[in-house]
C-alpha cells in the first residue's frame, strides 16, 4: 500500500508553540518531527513501502514521487518553504492525480494529511468545499471518496480542544465520512510538545506500519516470515453481520497444485513473503535487505547461512511449477508461488482469494479437496499425464453444446443431400478453422 | 427456452379472454408470492430475524397493448394482486409478501405498423411497484431490446473482442479479421470505468444505446503456462451464441487456449488488460492487473535468510510436493467414528506425516541420499502399512545390514570434515541413527510401523559397548579430528533423542567451519571464525551442566568461544555483569531523577 504525506505548509502552520526550554518551536517543526518519525519506522521495518510527499497550501505540490528512498523524504522535509493559506480541496484532487498516474484505480493507498486544523478562509477553505459539497457537478466532483481502495489519516498538529473550540474537528471528520469513512483522525493528547506528538506518531505507526509477522508452516517444517504489504482485513459484503476477517499468523499449506490446473486464479492481493530470522526477544535480525548498517550485516550473513523453509518451497516451486495452496483462516485460503520480476529476481509471493467455501469454480468446494493418497488411483495418472482439474460444472452452457444451424425453409426439400451433408461439411470445417487459428 | 416453446401460439378458436395477459400477470405475482427453498432456509436460519429475508422480483410482460390506456389497465391489474396477494401472505407460512416489484411492459409490434404505445421510462406506482413502458418492432428489435434490458437487468456489460483472425470458409487460404460481442458482469470492465477511459469505447452494433469496450485480439503464440496476477474472473456468453465468428471464438477457447486482449491505445504503448480462457467448459473473461505493481523491485530470495545456503534438496521436495497435491473428492467420506471426514483436513494430516523427519538439505541426510533406502522412507510416512509393506521394509534394512558387511561406501557428506571424512563404520553409524529417528517418528502410527522398528533394532550392527571400546582405541591414534570425535564420544554417552538433536547442531557448526574454510581457501589456517548464531550458543550450556564432568564438547567449545572472544570486544553489560545478570537501563534512574527536578520546577512558575 503506497503512502502519500500530504503536508501543509501555509502560514498557520508557522504559528508559534510555546514549550519551556530555550528554543522556540512552530508547528511545522513538530509536523516535521512527527514525519522523521514515520519515515525513520518506515526506514527499518517497512522498506518496501512506496512513499509520496506533496505539499500545499492555495497550490499543491508534488515534492518527492513514490519513492523507497527515505533519506530523500527526510531531506525534503527540512527544504519546506513557507506559503499562503490552506486550500485542502485541491491539494487532495493532487493526490487523485498522483496516485491514480502511478498506481491505477485499483491498488489501496494511505493518505497520511498533516495539517493544523485550520482549514483556510474563503474560497477553496475547506468549509468552503463542503458547502459547496452537494452542488458539484461530475466535472468538478469533490476528490473524495478517493477513485482508489485508500485509507485517509488526519494528523492535526492541535490538540481537541483546540479543534472543538471552532468546527475544525467537525470539518475534519466529514472529510472521513465523504471517504466512505475509511480513515481516522489523529490529535496530540495534551501540550504540544515534541514527545506528545511522537505518541501521536506512534499511534498511526502502530495502527498502520507495524510489520505482519507469520509462521509458514508445512507439517513440520515451518519458516518465520514477513507479508508485505500487509494484508487488510476483509469485509465479505454479503454477510448480515459483516465481521471483518482477519489472516492468520499461522500461514498452514495443506497441499499442493500444478500450475495449469489452478490456471491464474482472481486474487484480492499479492504479497511477498519474506523469511525472516528472528532472535530472542521477538525483533528482526534481516528481512533479506542489505542494509549499511555493519551489524545487521553480519546477521544477515548469518541468517543466510541457516537453511530456510522459504527458500526450499521457494525453490520447489519454481521448478516444478506448482502453487502451493496456502489456509488464511476459516473458509480462506491463498496460494503460495514463486514470481520473478523482469530482472529476474525471483521471490516467494502469496495471493490470496475471496473468502468463501469455494472461490474457484474449476477447483470446486476447498474443503473436499484431499490428497491423492486417499484416492482408489492416482488422479494426475500414471506418468502424470491426467489431472483432475478443472471440475466439469454440471450444466453445459449453451455455447459449449452442438451449434444450432439455422436453415430456410427451401432447404428442407430435399432432405438426404442438402441438409445433412452441408451440415456435416460445416461441422468439419469449422473444426478445421479453429485448429488453423491455434 | 425449451419451456418457451413448449407453450405453443394461442389458440384462435378458443374465448379471447382465456388468452388475456391478464391471467399470466396474475401467475406472475402469484408465484413471486411463493417462497423459494432458498428464502425458506434463510428463514428458518435467522428464526427471530426472519423479516430480514427479503423478497423481491421483477415481471417481464412482453405483449401486444392496445394502447395507453390498456397499459394503464394492465398495471393496474398488477398493483391489485400484489395488494391482495401481500394480505393473504401475511398470515401464511408457505407465501411471502412482495417487498418490492418491477414491472417491465414490452409492447411489441409488427414492423411496418405504427406503434400505439408510447415508451415510458420507470416510475413508481405504489411503494411496491414500479413501473416502465418500451414500445419496440418485432424480430431483431425485439432480440436487441432485450439484449440491453438484461444487461441492466443483471449488472452486465459488453466487450467486443476485435481483429480475430478467422479462416474464410470460400477461400481458405485467406483470413479476415472477425469481432465478437460478449456480455460479462460489469465489474470485469472497473478499471475503465474508475479511470474514466471512456475513448474506447464505441457504440454497439444496431445503432443501440449501450456501449461495448473494445478489446484487440493478441494471437497465443506460445502454450507457456503462466500465472497472471489476475483481480478477477467472470463468466461470459456471447451476445450471439450461434453466429459463426461467436462458434469459431467459443470453440477455440473450448479446446484449451487462453487469449490475452489487448486495450487499442492510440500511443504505441500495448496494455494487455484482460484474458480470455475457459475452465472445465466454461469461459471466463480474467482481469488482469495493468497497473504498475507495489512490489516491484523486491529483495530476491537469494539475498535473505537461508539464501546462501546451496544444496537444498530442491528436487526430493518437488517430488515430495507431487505426492502432496490435492484433488478433489466430491462424495462425503465417513470417518469411523461416523462423523463426516474433510478431505482438507485429511490432507493437513499426510502433510504432518510426512514432514516428521525431513532435512532440508543434502549435507544433513545419508540416508535420503541413498537409493537403497528408498522403498523404506517411502512406506514408512504412510498412516498405515500393508503386510507387503513391512516386508519391504525389512527387506531394505537386510539390503542395509548387506552393505555394511560387505563395507560398501556410503554417499555421506564429506563437507564438514578435513581428509578422507568419516571412518567407513562411523559412516554406517550415522546412517542407522539417521534411519532410527524416521522410523521412531512413526512408529505411533501402526503396530507395523512398530514392526519396523524392531527389525531396524535388532538388525543395527554391532552392541555399542563394543563399539566405544574401538572408538575410544583409535582416539589415541589420530589427534587431529578433534571436532569429529567430540561428536562421537557425546553422542555414545546420551539417549539418542538428546544426541540427535545435538547432532544437527554440531553439524552446523561443522559446515560453518567448512564454508568458512573453503572462503579463505586455506584449510591449514590456524582457526576458522566462528559463526554459529548465538542461539546455538545459547543451547549448549545447560548440557555441559547437567553432565557433571567436563566432556570434550564442552572442552572444544570453551576452546572456541575464547578463540572469539579475542575477536571482538566483549559487551559491556557482560563485563560488569553480577552472576551473569547485568543492569539494564541503569542510565534511566539518573535521568528520572532529573526529570522530577524539572517538573518541580514547572510547578512553582
Amino acid at each position: 500500500m503506497p503512502t502519500v504525506v500530504v503536508m501543509d505548509v501555509s502560514l498557520s502552520m508557522t504559528r508559534p508553540v510555546s514549550i519551556e526550554g530555550s528554543e522556540e518551536y512552530q508547528r511545522k517543526h513538530l509536523a516535521a518531527h512527527g514525519l522523521t518519525m514515520l519515515f525513520e519506522h518506515m526506514a527499518t521495518n517497512y522498506k518496501l513501502e512506496f512513499t509520496a510527499l506533496v505539499v500545499f497550501s492555495s497550490l499543491w505540490e508534488l515534492m518527492v514521487p513514490f519513492t523507497r528512498d527515505y533519506n530523500t523524504l527526510q531531506e525534503a522535509l527540512s527544504n519546506m518553504d513557507d506559503y499562503d493559506k490552506t486550500c485542502l480541496e485541491s491539494a487532495l484532487v493532487g493526490v487523485c492525480n498522483i496516485v491514480q498516474q502511478e498506481w491505477g484505480g485499483a491498488i489501496p493507498c494511505q493518505v497520511v494529511l498533516v495539517t493544523d486544523g485550520c482549514l483556510g478562509i474563503g474560497r477553496g477553505s475547506l468549509r468552503h468545499s463542503l458547502a459547496t459539497h452537494s452542488q458539484r457537478s461530475e466535472s468538478n466532483r469533490f476528490p473524495l471518496p478517493f477513485p482508489f481502495p485508500s485509507k485517509l489519516y488526519i494528523m492535526c498538529m492541535a490538540n481537541l480542544e483546540e479543534l472543538q473550540s471552532t468546527d475544525s474537528l467537525d470539518c475534519l471528520e466529514r472529510l472521513i465520512d465523504l471517504n466512505n469513512g475509511e480513515g481516522q483522525i489523529f490529535t496530540i493528547d495534551g501540550p504540544l510538545c515534541l514527545k506528545n506528538v511522537q505518541s501521536m506518531f506512534g499511534k498511526l505507526i502502530d495502527l498502520a506500519y507495524t510489520p505482519f509477522h507469520a509462521v509458514l508452516k508445512c507439517g513440520h517444517l515451518t519458516a518465520d516470515v514477513q507479508v508485505f504489504p500487509r494484508p487488510e482485513p476483509f469485509v465479505v459484503d454479503e454477510e448480515i453481520d459483516p465481521i471483518p476477517k482477519v489472516i492468520n499468523t499461522d500461514l498452514e499449506i495443506v497441499g499442493f497444485i500444478d500450475i495449469a490446473d489452478i490456471s491464474s486464479p482472481p486474487v484480492l492481493s499479492r504479497h511477498l513473503v519474506l523469511p525472516i530470522a528472528l532472535n530472542k526477544e521477538g525483533d528482526e535480525v534481516g528481512t533479506g535487505i542489505t542494509d549499511d548498517n555493519e551489524d545487521e550485516n553480519s546477521a544477515n550473513q548469518i541468517a543466510g547461512k541457516i537453511p530456510n523453509f522459504c527458500v526450499l518451497l521457494h525453490g520447489s516451486l519454481k521448478v516444478e511449477g506448482m502453487v502451493a495452496i496456502v489456509q488464511l483462516g476459516p473458509e480462506w485460503h491463498g496460494m503460495l508461488y514463486s514470481q520473478a520480476d523482469s530482472k529476474k529476481k525471483s521471490n516467494l509471493m502469496m495471493s490470496l482469494f475471496e473468502p468463501g467455501p469455494e472461490p474457484l469454480p474449476w477447483l470446486g468446494k476447498m474443503a473436499q479437496l484431499g490428497p491423492i493418497s486417499d484416492a482408489k488411483e492416482n488422479p494426475y495418472g500414471e506418468d502424470d499425464n491426467k489431472s483432475p482439474f478443472p471440475l466439469q460444472p454440471r450444466n453445459k452452457r449453451s455455447y459449449a453444446q452442438n451449434v444450432t444451424v439455422w436453415i430456410k425453409p427451401s432447404g428442407l426439400q430435399n432432405p438426404n443431400a442438402e441438409i445433412f451433408l452441408p451440415l456435416i461439411d460445416r461441422c468439419t470445417e469449422d473444426f478445421k478453422k479453429c485448429k488453423e487459428i491455434t | 427456452m425449451a419451456a418457451l416453446a413448449a407453450v405453443g401460439p394461442p389458440n384462435p378458436r378458443a374465448d379471447p379472454e382465456c388468452c388475456s395477459i391478464l391471467h399470466g400477470l396474475v401467475a406472475a405475482v402469484e408465484t413471486l408470492c411463493k417462497i423459494t427453498e432458498y428464502q425458506h432456509e434463510a428463514r428458518t436460519l435467522l428464526m427471530e430475524n426472519a423479516e430480514r429475508v427479503g423478497n423481491r422480483g421483477r415481471i417481464i410482460c412482453i405483449t401486444n397493448a392496445k394502447s395507453d390506456s390498456h397499459v394503464r389497465m394492465l398495471e393496474d391489474c398488477v398493483q391489485e394482486t400484489i395488494h391482495e396477494h401481500n394480505k393473504l401472505a401475511a398470515n401464511s407460512d408457505h407465501l411471502m409478501q412482495i417487498q418490492k416489484c418491477e414491472l417491465v411492459l414490452i409492447h411489441t409490434y409488427a414492423v411496418g405498423e405504427d406503434s400505439l404505445v408510447s415508451d415510458r421510462p420507470k416510475k413508481e406506482l405504489s411503494p411496491v411497484l414500479t413501473s416502465e413502458v418500451h414500445s419496440v418492432r418485432a424480430g431483431r428489435h425485439l432480440a436487441t431490446k432485450l439484449n440491453i434490458l438484461v444487461q441492466q437487468h443483471f449488472d452486465l456489460a459488453s466487450t467486443t473482442i476485435t481483429n480475430i483472425p478467422m479462416k474464410e470458409e470460400q477461400h481458405a487460404n485467406t483470413s479476415a479479421n472477425y469481432d465478437v460481442e460478449l456480455l460479462h458482469h460489469k465489474d470485469a470492465h472497473v478499471d475503465f470505468l474508475k479511470s474514466g477511459d471512456t475513448h474506447i469505447g464505441g457504440s454497439s452494433r444496431e445503432g443501440s444505446f449501450k456501449e461495448t469496450i473494445t478489446l484487440k485480439w493478441c494471437t497465443p503464440r506460445t502454450n507457456n503456462i503462466e500465472l497472471h496476477y489476475c483481480t478477477g474472473a467472470y463468466r461470459i456468453s456471447p451476445v450471439d451464441v450461434n453466429s459463426r465468428p461467436s462458434s469459431c471464438l467459443t470453440n477455440f477457447l473450448l479446446n484449451g487456449r487462453s487469449v490475452l486482449l489487448e486495450q487499442p491505445r492510440k500511443s504505441g504503448s500495448k496494455v494487455i488488460s484482460h484474458m480470455l480462457s475457459s475452465h472445465g467448459g466454461e469461459i471466463f473473461l480474467h482481469v488482469l492487473s495493468s497497473s504498475r505493481s507495489i512490489l516491484e523491485d523486491p529483495p530476491s530470495i537469494s539475498e535473505g535468510c537461508g539464501g546462501r545456503v546451496t544444496d537444498y534438496r530442491i528436487t526430493d521436495f518437488g517430488e515430495f510436493m507431487r505426492e502432496n497435491r490435492l484433488t478433489p473428492f466430491l462424495d462425503p467420506r465417513y470417518k469411523i467414528d461416523g462423523s463426516l471426514e474433510i478431505p482438507l483436513e485429511r490432507a493437513k494430516d499426510q502433510l504432518e506425516k510426512h514432514t516428521r523427519y525431513w532435512p532440508m538439505i543434502i549435507s544433513q541426510t545419508t540416508i535420503f541420499n541413498m537409493q537403497a533406502v528408498v522403498p523404506l522412507a517411502s512406506v514408512i510416512v504412510k498412516e498405515s502399512l500393508t503386510e507387503e509393506d513391512v516386508l519391504n521394509c525389512q527387506k531394505t534394512i537386510y539390503n542395509l545390514v548387506d552393505m555394511e558387511r560387505k563395507n560398501d561406501p556410503l554417499p555421506i557428506s564429506t563437507v564438514g570434515t578435513r581428509g578422507k571424512g568419516p571412518k567407513r563404520d562411523e559412516q554406517y553409524r550415522i546412517m542407522w541413527n539417521e534411519l532410527e529417528t524416521l522410523v521412531r517418528a512413526h512408529i505411533n502410527n501402526s503396530e507395523k510401523h512398530q514392526r519396523v522398528l524392531e527389525c531396524l533394532m535388532a538388525c543395527r550392527s554391532k552392541p555399542p559397548e563394543e563399539e566405544e571400546r574401538k572408538k575410544r582405541g583409535r582416539k589415541r591414534e589420530d589427534k587431529e579430528d578433534k571436532s569429529e570425535k567430540a561428536v562421537k564420544d557425546y553422542e555414545q554417552e546420551k539417549s539418542w533423542q538428546d544426541s540427535e538433536r545435538l547432532k544437527g547442531i554440531l553439524e552446523r557448526g561443522k559446515e560453518e567451519l567448512a564454508e568458512a574454510e573453503i572462503i579463505k581457501d586455506s584449510p591449514d589456517s590456524p582457526e576458522p571464525p566462528n559463526k554459529k548464531p548465538l542461539v546455538e550458543m545459547d543451547e549448549t550450556p545447560p548440557v555441559e551442566k547437567s553432565k557433571g564432568p567436563v566432556s570434550l564438547l564442552s572442552l572444544w567449545s570453551n576452546r572456541i568461544n575464547t578463540a572469539n572472544s579475542r575477536k571482538h570486544q566483549e559487551f559491556a553489560g557482560r563485563l560488569n555483569s553480577v552472576n551473569n545478570r547485568a543492569e539494564l537501563y541503569q542510565h534511566l534512574k539518573e535521568e528520572n531523577g532529573m526529570e522530577t527536578t524539572e517538573n518541580g520546577k514547572a510547578s512553582r512558575q
